[in-house]
């Protein structure tokens, strides 16, 4: 059969290394190229970037050089220091402790949250939607039975439940509680483009071409999504943010010794606070804000890249 | 025996709706239908758009589910999935794609594209499956700057030309060609279709050619099914459709061939409308009472025609006398 091939074109065994070469010259430059030249032409998206990798890294460090139950413990001496009085930077709070350093290990412990759900609830969602998509049967029908019954609970409610019966629940069982609750909507994102994209024939070709269907759902379908897929994940690890935070400020989250973005922002509860000692809230109030801001900024950013007609960088 | 029999087949998809998801009614795209296809011919399907020809090809490469009927390929029942696997049936059945840029994964490179049957049906060494992509990149006319490129960076006709190289990459007997010239320009259309031509010739290749247009298939096709609302409403060769047309809907099809000659456009718009008239007055002739199309009958050993067997000798015969 390669005789067959052979006797029909002049190209041979000798010519490959040439003609590979000549090939290579020609290349398209990869998708992470795409991306970085387009962060390159876009400032504050670059800044936003340093801003959130920057940030993360920093406090990822900073906190493993703080003892976090001395941090916690009641200094009365320092009540309510204001910002630059006995070495705290930032002041202190009602039980005198650091807000500084509070801030250091409780956005370390938010943060930490978030990327942990945005991971599992993300990687849940995308598998999700992408098989449930792709089978579009008895599978489908299925899967969508499970989810519009997950998306009939109350999902506060049932995480507010849920910690109160669990005797004892860390940063990880809560991120676990959460991930329960937060694959939904990316799923159903999913799903809806997995379902047109396998319509089209390049899904039918690799088929024909004797690919499996795991790969025809993972390497075929799922890099034609990669943009959505992204764009959705930045999104949602913003809003994850907002989740552990939320239910901390409620009291529902972390437990108390722990501190966390929403133990620090719940001392804005205190209307003396709110005026007098702006210093314990605003800056925790502060960093989310920024947070968000930037990581929705770098989800654009890439948006754009992934979309070829609206790149600002270097064109292919 | 033929490379492939198709026996009474039928596709019928379901439609459901309500909570329970349950078949509430049926499309019956593919309403029973029989044909067979030689080793090395090329085997044309025709009819309006809707009639049912991708739904017949896709079920021939095993892309449908079959509602029922017999698809014999060398003998074997291809219609499950079971034996389908077991012959490793689309190493020999492939597809060429209407729309080609759909058909191309847009986050591949060609390397990646035309390597995709090789690498699950053949197994080569990467470097012999480089040469195999170059050579048939070569083939099918196309350069080495190729091999690292993606779709979008293709003319139309370049990227059907990367669908064909995909196709015969594997060196198949049979490939449903599914209208593969309709998205392109008419230049473009005469070069695709003659590099088919010349590619069957050097690879001993049957074509299942599908088309809506019966003056594309003309310089194709030795034998020749015509389609209708998912049923065939005749068979035959070449001559005994173009030359000798029987049922209306075939002599509808003839008639809007699109003409080149200006000088004769008025009358081939006068032919057009007597035709469109008679097919007005006597379509209840040629479709029974619930606007499907008769069982084939034989006017000749080559030439069936779906017509009440009496209707159709005596169409049969007149046609005959008005060739004499
Ligand atoms: N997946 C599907 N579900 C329901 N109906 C379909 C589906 N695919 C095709 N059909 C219907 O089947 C008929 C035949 O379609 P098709 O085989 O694509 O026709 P053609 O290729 O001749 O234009 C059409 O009426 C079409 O609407
Ligand atoms: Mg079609």
């Amino acid at each position: 059969m390669a005789e067959n091939f052979n006797r029909n074109t002049n190209v041979s065994a000798n010519d490959l290394a040439r003609l590979s070469q000549e090939a290579e010259a020609e290349a398209t430059p990869s998708s992470a190229r795409i991306v970085w030249d387009e962060f390159k032409a876009d400032k504050p998206a670059m800044v936003a970037l340093v801003i959130v990798v920057g940030f993360i890294l920093f406090v990822m460090i900073a906190s493993l050089f703080i003892n976090t139950p001395k941090m916690m413990q009641t200094n009365i001496m320092a009540y309510f220091d204001r910002p630059g009085t006995d070495g705290m930077w930032l002041g202190a709070d009602s039980a005198g402790r650091s807000v500084a350093k509070q801030l250091i290990v409780g956005s370390r412990n938010s943060i930490g949250i978030a990327i942990g759900l945005t991971v599992i609830s993300s990687t849940f969602g995308i598998c999700w939607g992408l098989i449930s998509g792709y089978f579009n049967g008895y599978i489908d029908w299925g899967m969508q039975r499970v989810y519009d019954f997950m998306m009939m609970l109350p999902m506060t409610m049932m995480i507010i439940v849920l910690v109160t019966i669990i005797p004892h629940y860390n940063a990880i069982t809560l991120t676990l509680i959460f991930s329960i609750f937060y694959w939904e909507g990316t799923s159903r994102l999913i799903r809806s483009r997995t379902l047109a994209e396998s319509e089209k024939d390049y899904v039918a070709a690799s088929k024909t071409s004797g690919t499996s269907n795991f790969k025809i759902i993972f390497r075929e379908i799922m890099p034609n999504i990669s943009s959505l897929i992204i764009v959705d994940t930045t999104l949602s690890f913003a809003e994850n943010i907002g989740v552990e935070t939320g239910l901390s400020y409620l009291g529902f989250g972390l437990p108390t010794q722990t501190p966390s973005l929403g133990t620090m922002i719940a001392n804005a509860n205190d209307p003396n606070n709110i005026t007098q000692y702006w210093w314990t809230w605003l800056p925790a109030a502060l960093e989310i804000i920024i947070l968000c801001l930037s990581i929705s900024y770098i989800g654009q950013v890439i948006r754009r890249a992934a979309d070829a007609s609206q790149r600002q960088g270097a064109g292919d | 025996m033929s490379l492939v029999e198709i026996k009474n087949l039928k596709v019928h998809y379901p439609i459901r709706s309500g909570f329970w998801n349950r078949i509430t009614d049926e499309v019956p795209a593919v309403d029973g239908i029989s044909f067979n296809i030689e080793a090395g011919e090329t085997y044309g399907l025709v009819g309006e758009s809707g009639s049912g020809k991708s739904t017949t090809g896709k079920s021939v490469v095993g892309l449908e589910k079959v509602t029922s009927g017999q698809i014999l390929y060398n003998g074997h029942d291809i219609t499950r999935r079971n034996n389908r696997r077991k012959l490793d049936y689309n190493h020999d059945v492939q597809m060429i794609f209407q729309d080609s840029l759909s058909s191309l994964n847009p986050r591949k490179r060609i390397e990646d594209i035309i390597a995709e049957p090789l690498r699950n049906f053949e197994h080569l060494s990467k470097q012999d499956e480089k040469l195999r992509v170059l050579q048939l990149l070569d083939i099918v006319g196309l350069d080495a700057d190729a091999l690292y490129k993606y779709p979008h960076q293709f003319s139309g006709g370049q990227r059907q030309r990367i669908g064909v190289a995909r196709a015969v990459a594997t060196n198949p007997k049979l490939i449903i060609a599914d209208e593969p010239v309709s998205a392109l320009d008419l230049s473009v259309q005469a070069q695709v279709l003659n590099f088919m031509k010349k590619i069957q010739r050097d690879f001993g290749i049957s074509y299942l050619f599908i088309s809506h247009d019966l003056g594309v298939v003309r310089h194709m096709c030795t034998n020749l099914a015509i389609m209708n609302r998912g049923r065939l409403v005749e068979i035959g060769t070449c001559d005994d459709i173009y030359n000798h047309p029987l049922h209306i809907y075939t002599k509808r099809l003839l008639a809007a061939i699109p003409r080149t000659d200006v000088s004769q456009r008025a009358a081939h718009r006068a032919s057009r409308l007597a035709v469109e008239e008679i097919y007005r007055e006597q379509q209840d002739k040629y479709y029974d009472d619930n606007g499907r199309a008769y069982p084939l009958v034989a006017v000749s050993p080559t030439h069936q025609v779906a017509l009440p067997p009496d209707i159709a000798q005596q169409l049969a015969h007149q046609e005959s006398e008005a060739d004499v």
